[in-house]
């Protein structure tokens, strides 16, 4: 719960009284604080509908904030302090940790590691299937399934799968797709059959891969060096998104592609591919891509480690706070370098505003996040947060 | 004159009748005795060379079609039973009144399991080497439908609602689920290793896989096998139960209440060597008891008595009031009858500490089996009637249904279902396979260890007494007659030596087979058993771009590097086709210090994929494990030199690999063409 709500930038009455009513609802409206406040609110709890400026990016619902930060470390029942990933899987909620995986159910945290069967204590990525629930498991030492209890190790070493240090993994209907350090990896759960996409056969720079998400019959690699490969599960066939600037670090033509090569994650949601990287952002809505950097929109930083996008908003997870968009609006969530408390910044095109988050998230190195319903949870470099979806009006 | 001529020919055709006759049985019996490793089998060369013969017109004289009844269902009113005939890929519509058969209908390739619809209007038949369900119209006996499934399909169970159809698939481990309004599958969970048997609770909420086969754990460690929970309206599994030291969970069944579920289960002594049978106690069989508690306990109880086994214990059934459990005893030839009440009073006298070490008790069977009722021969899947006044059982080898009236619990007149009254050598060996008559108290048959004339998946000590390890994994039967040398060092140079004085030495601990019998079982074995179709990984024959790369990298002559690769060194060497073996011994380095130091019979690769473990001793739990761990030297094949894309290639080849029989068809076509071209 947010004690205080504070102003950076002064803005007209009707403004304020806008953030308050929205806040009080756990959602930033978008569109809400332009200057001429030509967007018109049907309900501010549910949806928004508006006249779309033409170089607007067109975002139908409210932005959430979450608040009421509740944060797990070593010290209430993580079985280490670097989280590296974290999923909500119904009733409980699965954290992948340097030291194990960690499940928090009931107010309890149970620990799983190499002696329970995991194929490594550094759990680096989760997802859940939804076809059979099961849990797949991208660890340091290779992929685990978890099957309600009992566990099943891939490595590189007794399958098919490429490498195993995985980055990411991503459940698709009954296949299982995986990003590691030495290619993608598909793994068809009916034939029991691994395929590994590598340089050799795949558009990319060279097998290190970051990330993968499945959307729109496609799935989406974020290669290290390769920018994004696309793989159309129809046809079989690879393209290509690679930053037509080359590996510059800066983006000599805005919006003209990805904003770089070296891609850290990519995340599918509403038709929307977003693109995470070392310098920055990346929207792809299968025509045009729009970037977004530090300097010119509310991201936290450049520096991108992991991006998960629900609904019409992308959570991206950076070494200097947590930050979320829809493309226009933004909010951003840090915390104070000298205590627990923090703050979460709203921006939209005209205005600024603050919120005291106390306590706030764990860390500003957020690796890794993970939202549902009304919760969020966030993975840190110092824990994981667990954050609510604010309905009570801001104080 | 004349007579003269003739004596001095008679005398030459006798002197020529015994210069062929002494030299002649000489080299017969140095033959025989070399083929059989003894000195007296009968000099008959038809013992052999006739019912092992691969001639189309010999083997069609031989043998006979039988039925093989494996699994029944019988209709609402008790006055139907549909039987599966596995060998004939049939299902039979028995009248129950009458005891004859009605109608023969056709379905997929070796059927496994049938079950019929509510309204009895459907029968659904699980085809378990084509990968499919016929969905049989009962009025008309006609196949309406065909239902694609994972690999293997085997037992089956209709959801709650009637709409969704619960396929085991055996090959895969893993159970499909079909919407039975699309006809499609919707999803596929992982079940435990190899499973079949399947039930869902009386309150439609539980439904319950077992599998057969134990999870892989390196040598030494105790074997626990997976029993799945699957919640019947959310579709997901809710829980592995491990069941401890047993594996074999063919079949399973709950009480009407709904308190206890009943399964079939054997426990091996794998680590002990296997001499041991003659004290005792080495494969034990009997039942899992799971409480339907909170606790969830699984008690497990031996069907067994201290001097008399009762091995492969297959399928099992309850009466209606929920008193009875019947089970299938297959390597014995009989039914024990249960009392369950008898069980539920022993789990309740019993103290936790007690019923965690009961499992062992042999005399326990003495407190709840009431009555062992001999069957005919190899009886398997049980069916009870719907008042449970019949129960019907198939007598797979006896090509009948015995039928036992359950309130006197004696044998009625069975059903004959019309097969050949000719008991042919194979079959006499095929019966003898599959009972444990031949082992010390009857503790195991040849399919104990060898179900589905395959393997059983675990690694034993063939050690004898005091004679430390000699760790090995259990080979697959399935089309072994032309691979000689047996063993994995290749010691027994036919399949007579294998299972011949050795065989009861080592393994058997009784009378070795009479001679008689084991022509039977080696005409059985040698020609009798043959490989599923490799539907997994090369349904049509057709590689995929995967599997052609692979078989470049098998045939290949020269490294990445452009370099000869020793001629030795190369898979095709050693592993040509048909059989991808060329019966020759070689040194893989992968001798275990507890091993005699000595060769490896190259073996034979079709069908490997359904093999695992790997190695002589089964320490590669994957094909991958063989270079990747325990191929780091390159003596087992040059392979160090491939990319982790080229080893998935090649392994998607030998997983293709099918059965010898094409190859040798692509070779006779292949043959063919070269006369052609000339």
């Amino acid at each position: 719960m947010a004690k205080k709500a504070f102003f950076k930038n002064s803005g007209s009455i009707a403004s304020l009284l806008i953030v308050l009513v929205i806040g009080s609802l756990g959602f930033v409206l978008p569109d809400t604080f332009t200057n001429d406040h030509k967007q018109s609110v049907v309900n501010a709890g549910s949806s928004a509908k508006k006249e779309i400026e033409p170089t607007r990016i067109k975002a139908d619902n409210p932005m959430p904030i979450y608040g009421n930060w509740k944060n797990f470390t070593s010290k209430n029942g993580l079985p280490g302090d670097k989280a590296y990933c974290v999923k909500i899987d119904g009733d409980r909620v699965l954290v992948g940790t340097h030291e194990g995986l960690a499940v928090y159910q009931d107010g309890k945290w149970k620990t799983y590691t190499t002696e329970d069967g995991l194929a490594h204590n550094g759990v680096l990525a989760i997802d859940v299937s939804k076809q059979t629930g099961d849990v797949w498991l991208g660890t340091m030492g290779g992929l685990t399934r978890w099957s309600t209890g009992t566990f099943e190790n891939f490595t590189q070493m007794n399958s098919g799968m490429p490498n195993n240090l995985i980055y990411a993994v991503t459940c698709d209907g009954k296949d299982v797709w995986v990003a590691t350090g030495g290619g993608a990896g598909h793994y068809d759960t009916y034939a029991k059959k691994w395929q590994i996409f590598t340089e050799e056969n795949a558009p990319m720079h060279e097998p290190w891969t970051y990330g993968v998400c499945a959307g729109d019959g496609k799935i989406f690699i974020a290669a290290w060096g390769g920018g994004v490969v696309e793989y159309t599960k129809k046809t079989k066939k690879f393209r290509d998104y690679v930053d037509p600037d080359g590996n510059m670090e800066i983006d000599l033509f805005p919006d003209d592609g990805i904003v770089h090569d070296i891609t850290t994650g990519t995340s599918w949601s509403n038709g929307i591919l977003w693109v995470g990287t070392y310098f920055g952002l990346s929207r792809y809505d299968g025509v045009h891509w729009k970037g977004y950097f530090d300097h010119d929109s509310g991201l936290a930083s450049n520096f991108i480690n992991f991006i998960k996008a629900s609904g019409d908003v992308v959570f991206i997870c950076t070494d200097k706070g947590l930050s979320t968009t829809d493309g226009n609006n933004w909010i951003t969530y840090t915390k104070n370098e000298t205590n627990t408390n923090g703050k979460a910044v709203l921006l939209t095109d005209t205005h600024s505003t603050e919120m005291t988050m106390t306590p706030s998230i764990s860390h500003n190195y957020t690796i890794g996040v993970d939202v549902e319903g009304e919760q969020i949870w966030v993975a840190t470099s110092k824990g994981v947060s667990q954050g609510e979806l604010l309905k009570q009006p801001l104080q | 004159m004349k007579k003269t001529r003739l004596l001095l020919l008679f005398g030459a055709l006798v002197v020529l009748g015994l210069l062929i006759y002494f030299p002649g049985h000489k080299w017969a019996r140095k033959h025989v005795n070399y083929m059989t490793a003894v000195t007296d089998h009968p000099l008959k060369c038809t013992s052999c060379h006739l019912s092992t013969s691969k001639n189309a017109f010999i083997v069609k004289m031989l043998n006979e079609d039988y039925f093989s009844p494996f699994n029944s269902a019988v209709s609402k009113d008790g006055s139907r039973l549909y039987v599966v005939s596995q060998d004939l890929d049939q299902l039979l519509v028995v009248d129950t009144k009458e005891k004859t058969v009605l109608d023969h209908i056709m379905v997929g390739v070796h059927p496994h399991s049938v079950i019929l619809d509510q309204d009895n209007s459907l029968a659904y038949v699980s085809n378990q080497w084509s990968d499919n369900v016929s969905v049989i119209d009962l009025a008309t006996s006609k196949v309406v439908d065909t239902l694609d499934t994972g690999n293997g399909p085997s037992g089956l169970v209709l959801s709650a609602d009637g709409r969704f159809l619960h396929v085991v698939n055996t090959f895969g481990s893993d159970l499909s689920i079909i919407d039975l309004t699309s006809k499609k599958e919707i999803k596929r969970l992982v079940t435990g290793s190899d499973p079949t048997g399947t039930a869902l609770s009386p309150d439609g909420k539980t439904l319950m896989v077992t599998s057969r086969r134990a999870r892989m754990v390196p040598y030494g460690e105790p074997l626990v096998s997976d029993l799945t929970l699957i919640n019947d309206s959310t579709q997901l599994i809710t829980k592995h139960m491990d069941v401890e030291e047993a594996y074999l969970m063919e079949n399973i069944a709950f009480t009407p209440s709904g308190d206890l579920a009943l399964m079939t289960l054997i426990r091996p002594k794998n680590l002990v060597p296997t001499v041991q049978v003659e004290g005792g106690w080495m494969m034990t069989h009997g039942i899992g008891v799971i409480e339907q508690n909170e606790d969830g306990r699984i008690v497990q109880l031996l069907l067994d008595e201290p001097n008399s086994y009762y091995s492969d214990p297959f399928d099992i059934v309850i009466s209606p009031d929920g008193k009875m459990a019947y089970v299938s005893n297959s390597g014995v030839d009989c039914i024990s009858v249960i009392s369950i009440d008898s069980i539920r009073a022993i789990i309740k006298s019993t103290s936790t500490k007690r019923l965690e070490t009961i499992a062992n008790d042999l005399g326990m069977s003495s407190r709840f089996v009431l009555k062992r009722i001999k069957t005919g021969a190899n009886p398997k899947g049980l069916t009870l009637s719907p008042d449970g006044k019949k129960l019907y059982i198939a007598e797979q080898l006896e090509d009948r249904i015995g039928v036992i009236d359950t309130e006197t619990l004696i044998k009625e007149k069975s059903i004959d279902l019309g097969g050949p009254d000719r008991i042919t050598v194979a079959r006499q060996g095929r019966r003898l396979f599959n009972n444990a008559g031949h082992t010390f108290q009857n503790q195991y048959a040849c399919y104990t260890c060898h179900p589905d004339n395959h393997e059983d998946g675990l690694v034993y000590n063939m050690a004898g007494k005091d004679m430390g390890r000699n760790v090995t994994n259990t080979q697959s039967l399935r089309e072994i007659g032309d691979t000689p040398p047996f063993k994995w060092n290749g010691k027994n140079q036919t399949i007579y030596k294998q299972d011949g004085m050795r065989f009861s030495t080592v393994l058997t601990r009784t009378e070795q087979f009479s001679y008689d019998d084991l022509d039977a079982l080696v005409a059985y074995i040698k020609r009798g058993i043959k490989y599923p179709p490799n539907l997994m990984y090369n349904p049509h024959g057709e590689l995929s771009e995967a599997q052609l790369r692979g078989r470049e990298l098998f045939n290949r002559s020269e490294d990445n590097l452009g370099n000869v690769i020793p001629e030795n060194n190369r898979c095709i060497t050693c592993h040509p086709p048909p059989f991808y073996t060329n019966l020759k011994a070689f040194d893989v380095s992968t001798l275990a210090v507890t091993d005699d130091s000595i060769l490896f019979d190259t073996p034979h690769l079709n069908n490997i994929y359904a093999s695992a473990p790997y190695l002589h001793d089964g320490r590669a739990k994957t094909l991958e494990e063989i270079w990747t761990i325990y191929g780091q030297d390159d003596k087992h094949g040059y392979v160090n030199d491939m990319t982790k894309m080229q080893l998935n290639d090649l392994i998607e080849y030998l997983k293709s690999i099918r059965a010898s029989e094409y190859y040798q068809e692509e070779e006779t076509e292949q043959q063919a063409s070269f006369v052609k071209t000339d």
